[in-house]
């Protein structure tokens, strides 16, 4: 989603740019457009400034011939009609000038020209002025007369030249102006043209661009509604939904799912803290109403369970779980997470019941352990004792069957005896009392050594061992563990040898064990007890560690089926695990595994 | 032998055990006087006369109705005129609990109620015939419990 929209801001970026060009060309455009506009209006003003000159020119000297002719009339006649024309020529001629000196102010050898022109007219018409004079004396001085007439006639045929050479200047003048202004105009179009065309390009460009982004912007929004729909779909799955609360334009966001939580229709009330109370539970409002509160204050993310009424009445637990969050502008939005967690919240009531008649039995069991240890034996120590009492002085009385029940009787109470305490030594065997302690192995074997003494002289047992490790153990349970197995080692002998008990020790990787159920990654120490009594089939390696489980009858072995399973939950007890090896009439092996 | 006689003290609820520890103690043969309590209010009344001659050793049940062995252990040994004898606690039951309570009680040894009468005897003449002063001065807590 980021990379989309870092993407889709360089895009419109990239197409400002386009946009920004091709405002400029254009801009280019309506400038040369502009000049050259310019320019042809110029050449065409050039033409008309020209074409004036040259009118007035004629112009000129049109009023110039009307006074030569009028003059000549005049003298011929010597009416003064035909005067007229030459008594108005000199202003007419005079405002031609003027006209002309105007209109070639831009063109100084022009001026130039036509101040000796003006030069040459003043002459004409002084010359004038002496022909008229000189044709009414009497008489008619004829040398000067005819002198007069031929300077005026010269004077106007410079004065045509002049004008001539004045109308040609301006055509070559026009003629430049002409060929300059076809030289420009001449670039403007391949100029135009390729710019036109550029243009076109660039536009060809944006277009195919903004296509491409608005095939992004598709492909994006398509996305988005995947994903949205995802969340939609993840929200009715896991039965949570989200909420939004922006705080700076105080505008809150319910996603669809909190009105399905609700039993309500997607967006079918106006998202608000209010509204939202509403459906809580009259009992927990208070824990709501706080919680809105602390989570405008509070920077941490908070943790509330309540019960909300649906709309069909049913009650049900919510957990929202929220925290504020601040934008790089400093607007803070609450962001939020409402799960239902009714059967958590039920099936947690449920464990919580089920853990208090737990401890419930639990003490019902040390009552009953209680019972066991004091109460059970203490008749049965009576039974013995009276038992002990008749078998000093009274037995003597008895007759040969009596003596022979009686004999039977004792057994089977001290069969309970050891009943009793073995089944008191399983039951105080237990996770409770977890004293760890540093104890040093060797001790501990000492003292079980000590306290079988008098069975291993008996059975003339051997017990072979090497060092032992010091170890965090719960000491007596230890000894207890050492006990059992080696009781267990000399009660199983066979008939006719001697036991031979051999102890070993060392550290091994729990990773080299992977068939027991012990933790690969931890170190542990290997404790193997074999013996060479009678063994057992393999298949019942398993079944000898249950409680009561026994594989020979009671009139040979006097078990009771109790010590291998002390030993298991012992090793257990110690995050171990115990396993046996057995080769009937072989021998036996006892492995544990106690952590490092 | 001692020209006084030792003088015994036993408090217990059963009938039976007080008979068993009569009967071991005559049979033992030795120079004793032995007195029975029925239970622990009875024991108390017994020792707070000021006539009574004072038991050497008493032998002290733990599991007594109206007041216990432990309750009466605490008793006595708040009491400066009683806080001398020599206790030993005599009890069916070997548990951690009581073993740990008595001691820390200041109890003089703890003696499991033997199940042959052979035992009874022998724990009982061991436990008459200790040299009490200097049992106390090496008392711990390994050898409180005592073992045959």
């Amino acid at each position: 989603m980021n990379l989309q929209s870092i993407y889709l801001f360089t895009s419109s970026s990239f197409l400002r740019k386009i946009f920004l060009g091709a405002l400029f060309i254009l801009i280019c455009i309506s400038a040369f457009t502009y000049r050259h506009t310019f320019a042809l209006s110029d050449s065409t003003a050039s033409v008309i400034h020209s074409q004036q000159v040259h009118l007035e020119l004629e112009q000129m000297m049109s009023y110039l011939k009307d006074a030569e002719t009028g003059q000549r009339g005049y003298i011929l006649t010597q009416n003064p009609v035909y005067l007229q024309p030459y008594n108005g020529s000199r202003e007419k001629v005079e405002v031609s000038f003027k006209l002309l000196k105007s209109l070639t102010l831009d063109n100084s050898k022009q001026q130039i020209n036509l101040d000796s022109l003006h030069k040459i007219i003043d002459l004409r018409y002084s010359l004038f002025r002496k022909s008229l004079a000189l044709s009414v004396e009497k008489p008619v001085n004829k040398v000067e007369f005819d002198n007069v007439l031929m300077n005026g006639k010269n004077a106007m045929d410079d004065i045509r030249y002049r004008v001539n050479q004045m109308i040609e200047f301006e055509l070559v003048y026009l003629k430049e102006k002409k060929a300059k202004y076809e030289s420009e105009i001449s670039f403007t179009p391949v100029f135009t043209i390729v710019l036109f065309l550029f243009t076109v390009l660039i536009f060809a460009i944006a277009y195919m661009m903004i296509n491409r982004d608005l095939k992004n912007v598709h492909k994006a929004n398509k996305e988005l509604t995947i994903i949205n729909e995802s969340i939609d779909h993840a929200e009715i799955i896991g039965n949570f939904c989200l909420t939004q609360w922006d705080l700076y334009n105080n505008k809150l966001i319910y996603s669809d799912n909190l009105y399905r939580m609700l039993g309500c229709e997607p967006q079918s009330f106006e998202p608000t803290v209010e509204n939202y109370v509403a459906f809580v539970h009259p009992e927990d409002k208070h824990i709501v109403e706080r919680g809105a509160n602390d989570a405008l204050n509070k920077n941490e993310t908070y943790i509330r369970t309540y019960r909300i009424i649906r709309k069909d009445g049913e009650i049900r637990y919510f957990r929202s779980v929220g925290k504020l969050i601040e934008d790089a502008k400093n607007h803070k939005t609450h962001i939020g997470i409402i799960n239902d967690v009714t059967e958590q919240h039920l099936s947690n009531l449920s464990l919580e019941e089920q853990n208090l008649e737990l401890e419930q039995t639990v003490k019902e069991l040390a009552s009953f352990n209680y019972v066991a240890s004091h109460d059970l034996q203490e008749p049965l120590r009576k039974i013995q004792l009276f038992i002990s009492r008749i078998d000093e002085n009274e037995k003597h009385s008895l007759s040969e069957t009596g003596k022979e029940y009686f004999a039977r009787i004792n057994v089977s109470a001290l069969r309970m005896r050891v009943l009793i305490d073995d089944l008191l030594q399983f039951s105080r065997t237990n996770k409770a009392e977890k004293n760890l302690e540093r104890t040093d192995l060797n001790k501990i074997f000492h003292k079980a050594k000590n306290e079988l003494a008098e069975a291993i002289r008996d059975k003339k047992g051997i017990i072979q061992t090497n060092r032992l490790p010091i170890l965090n153990v719960i000491p007596y349970q230890i000894e207890q563990l050492f006990i059992n197995l080696i009781s267990n080692s000399l009660k199983y002998s066979r008939v006719g040898v001697e036991p031979f008990i051999k102890i070993e020790c060392e550290k091994v990787r729990g990773k080299d064990y992977s068939p027991f159920k012990v933790n690969g990654e931890k170190k542990y120490f290997k404790f193997t007890f074999t013996d060479n009594g009678l063994g057992f089939e393999q298949k019942n390696a398993e079944s000898i560690f249950i409680l009561f489980h026994r594989l020979h009858h009671k009139s040979e072995y006097n078990g009771t089926g109790i010590g291998l399973s002390i030993c298991k939950k012992i090793v257990e007890n110690h995050g171990g695990f115990i396993t046996a090896k057995g080769v009937p009439n072989e021998g036996s092996a006892f492995t544990f595994f106690l952590p490092a | 032998m001692q020209n006084e006689p030792i003088h015994v003290l036993l408090a217990d609820d059963d009938e039976d055990d007080r008979l068993f520890f009569s009967d071991a103690i005559k049979e033992l043969k030795m120079n004793t006087v032995v007195n029975v309590v029925k239970d622990g209010q009875d024991l108390i009344d017994y020792l707070l006369q000021t006539d009574v001659t004072l038991p050497h050793v008493l032998f002290l049940d733990l599991n007594m109705p109206i007041k216990t062995g432990l309750e009466c252990l605490k008793e006595i040994k708040n009491i400066d005129r009683l806080k001398n004898i020599a206790i030993a606690i005599y009890s069916t039951s070997a548990s951690e609990k009581d073993i740990e309570e008595t001691f820390i009680r200041g109890a003089n040894v703890y003696i499991k109620k033997p199940s042959s009468f052979t035992s009874l005897k022998k724990v009982l003449s061991e436990v008459i015939t200790l040299n009490w002063q200097y049992h106390t001065s090496g008392l711990d807590r390994n050898n409180f419990l005592l073992s045959l």
